[in-house]
């Protein structure tokens, strides 16, 4: 009995000494990170690519101040510092330039791909961890070892949209038509080749500048060409055109798509009788989401920021409380950081849990969603081959 | 095939509209505003103020835009035109490239980058006829392109305002020595160049949604138009307009949608070749 006492004090002075010991060294860890702790963020906030890249924005500031007004990390602010890209590359390139200077922690580049594969080598150099949105696949085939994704990419979309289309809804002759852009054309690309190993051929393969406004040539190519459906793959603004001009020209076709079919800004501008029907397979969104505390979160940040709340958002929001609970482990060696994100397993976000995979992707898990009216339903998440 | 026709004509008035806007001040000050684009884009989301975010009445909302454009035009060419004046011509068209550009960036501010619909001021079911859909909202267009380019032929030709206009455009110097009201002839064109970029926005914005960023391609096209037309020409701005809604509607249908603006330019290249003042420019002289 004696004895036993003994024990139990002896180990339960060990689990003091441990315990403390790991909390000396967790706090020592958050200690080493000066204060504030500097963030960094280009993303597109003028020209035509203002509407994606304020997501961006949107959903790392909105996670900023949250945590902020919560205290910071151990009790240190976190300060953002974001450069404008606007819509072309050299210019994402200069505001990379300008935020390495200021010497972040943490670098978050935007949604865009081609402003991405510009400014990686750049933070390649600055040995900075990069965490992108940016939806070409090839943007984690690069090789760099501190860029990471925290959305899902192109090349999961193009090998689920045409699944989807064909085994559950029937559909073997699809007309597809997608934005001229590295967005649009990687995933028509990436559709066809997807739908040669269905054994199913495009009835037609269109596109559409991105400043275009009159897409009807190309409904009407595809109507003429017996399609029995279309995949669309577009920017919410002319995902609402092609969906409006079809319905002018009395085109009734099975339509799947990107996130931007169910986007807020596309369903606004919608009839209820021109968005029914459709489908959307791409990153999850949060206004589908039976949590009151997600739907309210989508409500503030509409109020904040007057733009609906959407995948991507979510996305950039997630990453910053993803480096939250990092920095909160390792503290603010940026090595640590990077060695913590490619280890990331099962860590619960808003929506979905992120897992890092060799490559440096961490979004495996997509929605899949079909307007009721104006209203998007989740028919269910899917999660990509071999997660 | 019917419909490529309708669908190229509805697209090509828009085309049409940019260019007499353009070409009234071409006209006058013998300027290429580049930001008429952008003044487009302003009309839209001016409309779009009035009769979405205000819930006006739809031609309530066309009056205030129109009477705001008028505004704006004048404003533009205190700010743009007159500090310039005399300079050489290149340098106004860069201020108005870079005019646009601040346009652009101030609706972003103002308006947001969401893109947003406005109501049609005409109602009713499209006509079908023999399979060809039209919308009442494309014969709308079509019957503005129309009344437009009579009032601006009739206020031209025959008003005491447009041979002052004409007078003004020759010569400057001489029109105001012999007691013309050059500033007010000239603001007056400014005035109306921009009324008319933004009936065109308010014919847009139902049909294409109205965004920051929608003057550019628009206001290039109307440049095109107006080259292809022969510049200064209005008959033939609206002939190019047309022409080239039609050559992009029937491109993008039967040769290939990826080279749909890569066809405007084309086009442009081969009429400046066969007629370097475009397809009915006048030979004029010039003074040496």
């Amino acid at each position: 009995m004696r004895q036993n006492s003994f024990k139990n004090v002896v180990l339960s002075a060990a689990v003091v000494c441990l315990s403390s010991g790991v909390a000396r060294e967790s706090k020592a860890d958050v200690a080493s990170c000066g204060s504030p702790i500097p963030f960094g963020l280009t993303t597109a906030l003028t020209g035509n690519l203002a509407l994606l890249g304020i997501q961006a924005r949107n959903g790392v500031e909105f996670a900023v101040d949250e945590i902020n007004a919560s205290g910071g990390i151990a009790g240190k602010k976190l300060v953002l510092t974001t450069e404008d890209t606007g819509a072309s590359s050299t210019d994402a390139l200069n505001a990379m330039n300008r935020i390495i200077e200021s010497k972040p922690l943490i670098i978050f580049g935007s949604m865009i791909s081609p402003h991405v594969f510009a400014q990686t080598e750049g933070v390649n150099k600055s040995e900075t961890p990069f965490l992108v949105g940016a939806t070409n696949a090839k943007v984690t085939a690069q090789g760099s070892k501190w860029l990471f994704r925290t959305h899902v990419h192109d090349g999961q979309l193009a090998d689920l949209i045409p699944e989807y289309l064909v085994k559950s809804l029937g559909k073997t002759k699809p007309g597809i038509m997608a934005v001229a852009d590295d967005y649009g054309l990687g995933a028509s690309k990436g559709i066809q080749a997807a739908l040669t190993k269905l054994k199913a051929t495009p009835a037609a393969v269109t596109s559409y500048a991105p400043s275009d406004k009159d897409m009807s040539a190309q409904l009407l190519e595809i109507k003429d060409k017996g399609a029995d459906s279309l995949i669309l793959f577009g920017r919410p603004a002319d995902v609402t055109l092609v969906i409006k001009q079809m319905n002018d020209l009395g085109i009734k076709l099975t339509t799947i798509g990107n996130a931007s079919m169910v986007a807020q800004t596309t369903l606004t501008n919608l009839s209820a009788a021109e968005a029914n029907g459709g489908y959307a397979i791409g990153g999850m969104i949060p206004q589908t989401s039976p949590d009151t505390k997600i739907l309210d979160w989508a409500k503030r940040v509409q109020e904040k920021y007057k733009v609906p709340a959407d995948n991507f958002t979510v996305s950039y929001y997630d990453t910053v409380y993803m480096l939250k609970s990092i920095i909160e482990k390792v503290g603010c060696d940026k090595p640590a950081i990077r060695d913590a994100l490619a280890a990331t397993k099962s860590w619960k976000g808003m929506l979905i849990d992120y897992q890092a995979d060799a490559q440096g992707d961490l979004a495996h898990t997509l929605g899949i969603y079909r307007n009721k009216g104006k209203t998007p339903e989740l028919t269910g998440p899917i999660k990509e081959n071999g997660f | 095939m019917a419909q490529l026709v309708v669908n190229g004509l509805s697209l090509g008035s828009i085309y049409a509209l940019v260019a007499l806007g353009l070409l009234l001040i071409f006209n006058t000050v013998q300027i290429v505003n580049f930001a008429q684009g952008q003044l487009l884009m302003l009309g839209a989301f001016i409309g779009i103020s009035g009769a979405v975010t205000h819930e006006l009445p739809v031609a309530t909302a066309w009056i205030i835009t129109a009477v705001a454009m008028a505004f704006i035009g004048i404003v533009f060419m205190v700010l743009v035109y007159f500090p310039l004046r005399g300079r050489p011509p290149f340098l106004v068209i860069l201020t108005t490239i870079a005019m646009g550009i601040v346009l652009e960036n101030l609706a972003l501010i103002i308006w947001g980058p969401l893109p947003v619909s406005m109501p049609s001021p005409v109602h009713g079911a499209p006509l079908r006829l023999a399979g060809v859909v039209i919308s009442m909202h494309q014969i709308f267009i079509f019957v503005t392109l129309a009344v437009i380019l009579l009032l601006q032929f009739l206020l031209l030709t025959k008003t005491r305002f447009g041979i002052l206009m004409q007078a003004t455009a020759q010569d400057l110097h001489t029109a105001r020595l012999v007691g013309i009201p050059v500033n007010r002839t000239i603001a007056v064109a400014f005035a109306f160049g921009a009324i008319l970029s933004g009936i065109a926005g308010l014919l847009v914005a139902p049909i294409f949604l109205a965004e920051p960023t929608m003057g550019g391609s628009l206001g290039l096209k109307g440049f095109v138009v107006s080259v292809i037309g022969g510049f200064g020409n209005m008959p033939g701005a609206v002939i190019g307009g047309l022409f080239l809604g039609l050559i992009e509607t029937f491109g993008a249908r039967y040769i290939s949608s990826n080279f749909r603006d890569a066809y405007a330019f084309i086009v442009m290249i081969a009429v400046l070749v066969a007629w370097p003042r475009g397809l009915f420019g006048e030979k004029s002289s010039e003074k040496v």
